[in-house]
């Protein structure tokens, strides 16, 4: 989620749209992951600029319906929070209890 | 037209609102800079990732806190050799999918890809040790003040020149 990255102000971002859990690519494509690790270093070289995200080309090959990067029990927080709904506001604003 | 990337694509429901809003409270502040003053090809490369990801032999992070409190998260880092792969590891993530990491680590911790641009020469070498955190933590003091500046402490006695980020 590079959005989420540049909102800390980091100094170079290389930006992929790659599903959770596969930043690099699918299990078993060696070809695939290595040209984005490729293109993340080449990034660190041609960027001069503080902040500077290159946006990489790679097209993930399904449709967002077919992707499952979530785990596939939901988290402490998600059964936390369809117990206790009122609470979202306090997730959504990091604003932790206790 | 070069591609725009949306950080969304793959989001969907609560987190995708829920991280929009993170987005909205950071205030601007400055961008840390450190040029690269060598070529790639004389650099030490280290790797940490916000998977959770251990060696089986170390100890897991944290799960069962993060159960018994859904607003905590394990703010510690584990050390991962530079030969590591997915049968010596395992990961500790409740909010992701660990299968297809599980099957092959490079998915989304290339060590293996990066020991080839060692071989290569595209890279000068690869550290000895990379790293990995869990990256569900919703409050980073502990992160941030604790494990952070070990962290850092590690990459200089390697000499690592450059860290890559790989976002789980």
């Amino acid at each position: 989620m590079p959005d989420l990255t540049a909102s800390v102000s980091v100094p170079r971002i290389a930006a992929i749209e790659y599903p959770l859990g596969r930043t690099l690519g699918q299990p078993g494509d060696s070809a695939g992951q290595m040209a984005v690790l490729e293109a993340t270093l080449q990034a660190l070289e041609t960027i001069q600029t503080p902040g500077e995200i290159i946006q990489l080309p790679f097209e993930w090959p399904e449709a967002p319906k077919d992707v499952h990067s979530h785990s596939k029990i939901d988290p402490p927080i998600g059964r936390y929070l369809a117990r206790n709904p009122w609470f979202l506001p306090r997730l959504l604003t990091r604003d932790v209890p206790g | 037209m070069p591609k725009t990337i949306d950080s969304f694509r793959f989001i969907s429901g609560i987190t995708k609102r829920m991280i929009k809003s993170w987005i909205g409270m950071e205030k601007p502040r400055p961008t840390p800079w450190t040029p690269l003053t060598r070529p790639l090809s004389e650099c030490t490369v280290a790797l940490i990732s916000s998977a959770g990801i251990a060696l089986k032999t170390d100890q897991p992070f944290d799960q069962d806190g993060e159960r018994q409190n859904p607003w905590w998260g394990d703010p510690t880092h584990r050390i991962l050799p530079k030969t590591a792969t997915e049968k010596d590891v395992r990961l500790y993530h409740l909010h992701i999918d660990p299968s297809h990491a599980e099957q092959d680590l490079n998915c989304l911790f290339p060590l293996q890809r990066l020991q080839e641009l060692e071989n290569s020469g595209r890279i000068g070498r690869m550290s000895p040790r990379h790293y990995s955190i869990m990256g569900y933590i919703l409050k980073p003091e502990k992160l941030l003040q604790e494990t952070v500046p070990l962290l850092i402490r590690n990459l200089k006695e390697d000499m690592v020149d450059v860290v890559v980020l790989v976002p789980a």
